[in-house]
């Protein structure tokens, strides 16, 4: 029995073999930085992941230790704002709109509204200040649109901000008009 | 829908659209072939174990190799336009970003594509052209720049799928 509780604890603690493809000078850093993150109870996989990206596009070893360390912060603050019940890939996709400028008061007021997975409304609200909304803007409309809309409504939304944006309409006006469009009448655009 | 070849389709087409003319005696022919009169004949036992071992075969490569979608998660097509390409991979979070897991395929001259299971979440990838160059998703949102000095695109799995 405590065999196999050593076993378990050895292996949790063990490095990820995946980070083996890291170079030398990354390694160590990116594997304490993964290290601090699993002892603070924050998920792993996407700081596993983000240097993995960084080592398959060739990044320097200090830009890669800066990403992963940059998204450990990002996902810590991201649970402060979301709650300790967050699932990883809310926490994920939280990370990436409060590091696109999303105001973290943005996130918690978004969990008191939204029923259900915050995958989606973070994911969109990420992206659209990725497009070049303004994030209070942003912020405002996914807050209104959160309590009534689907997710499948809420991707449509971000869908059409963008066509507007790309069709050339200032990225504030294109989201005010369309989240008050489907504000007025949900499910339609 | 067809660029090239658009007659030979066309033919093909018309071909298997023909009605198929069956001689009325055939019934007759091939139950007579099958179990003559007075046959007593029955199947190998072996038979059976052969055919059992190619229903099982059938089962476990089913469906063919396109895995199935993750709880909740959704299977997405992913497409690049890549006329010159010699290659194409798909490399993303979801295959530790290893170009080698996901090629793609040409669909048509030019036009690249690949199906992946997705969990629900953000997942960000990239297409990696002959090799080299990393291109983003023309189709879908950027990803913050993380300084690793090639774009990155983002697609977002709801959970329950699409």
């Amino acid at each position: 029995m405590i065999l196999v509780a050593l076993l378990a604890v050895a292996q949790a603690t063990a490095p990820d073999p995946r980070l083996e493809r890291l170079d030398p000078a990354a390694r160590p850093p990116v594997v304490q930085l993964v290290d601090s993150a699993r002892a603070m109870g924050l998920p792993t996989e996407s700081l596993v992941q983000r240097a993995l990206e960084g080592a398959a596009k060739g990044a320097p070893a200090a830009s890669i230790v800066a990403a992963v360390r940059r998204l450990a912060a990002d996902l810590g603050r991201a649970r402060d704002a979301l709650g300790p019940d967050a699932v990883p890939a809310e926490l994920d996709a939280g990370a990436a709109a409060l590091r696109a400028g999303a105001p973290p008061a943005a996130l918690t007021t978004l969990r008191r509204v939204r029923r259900g997975s915050l995958i989606v409304p973070l994911a969109v609200l990420a992206d659209l200040v990725g497009s070049g909304v303004p994030a209070d803007s942003a912020a405002a409309a996914v807050l209104a649109l959160a309590p009534s809309i689907r997710d499948v409504e809420l991707m449509e939304f971000r869908r059409a901000v963008e066509r507007d944006i790309a069709l050339g309409a200032p990225p504030a006006t294109a989201v005010r008009v369309n989240a008050t469009a489907r504000t007025a009448r949900p499910g339609r655009p | 829908m067809f660029d090239a070849g658009d007659d030979l389709v066309e033919r093909i087409v018309r071909h298997l659209r023909e009605p198929v003319r069956v001689d009325p005696a055939l019934d007759a022919r091939v139950m007579r072939d099958i179990d003559p009169p007075g046959s007593t004949a029955r199947a190998h036992p072996w038979t059976w174990v052969a055919l059992a071992a190619i229903l099982a075969a059938l089962l476990v490569v089913w469906p063919w190799g396109s895995a199935p979608a993750p709880e909740g998660g959704d299977r997405r097509q992913f497409v690049l336009v890549a006329p010159r390409a010699i290659t194409v991979a798909l490399v993303g979070d979801f295959n530790d970003w290893d170009p080698a897991r996901t090629p793609m395929h040409a669909t048509r001259e030019g036009v690249w594509a690949a199906v992946v299971p997705l969990p629900p979440g953000r997942h960000r990838y990239a297409f990696l052209v002959d090799g080299a160059e990393w291109r983003a998703d023309p189709a879908a949102p950027r990803a913050a720049d993380d300084g690793f000095g090639a774009p990155t695109s983002v697609a977002t799995v709801e959970a329950g799928g699409t």
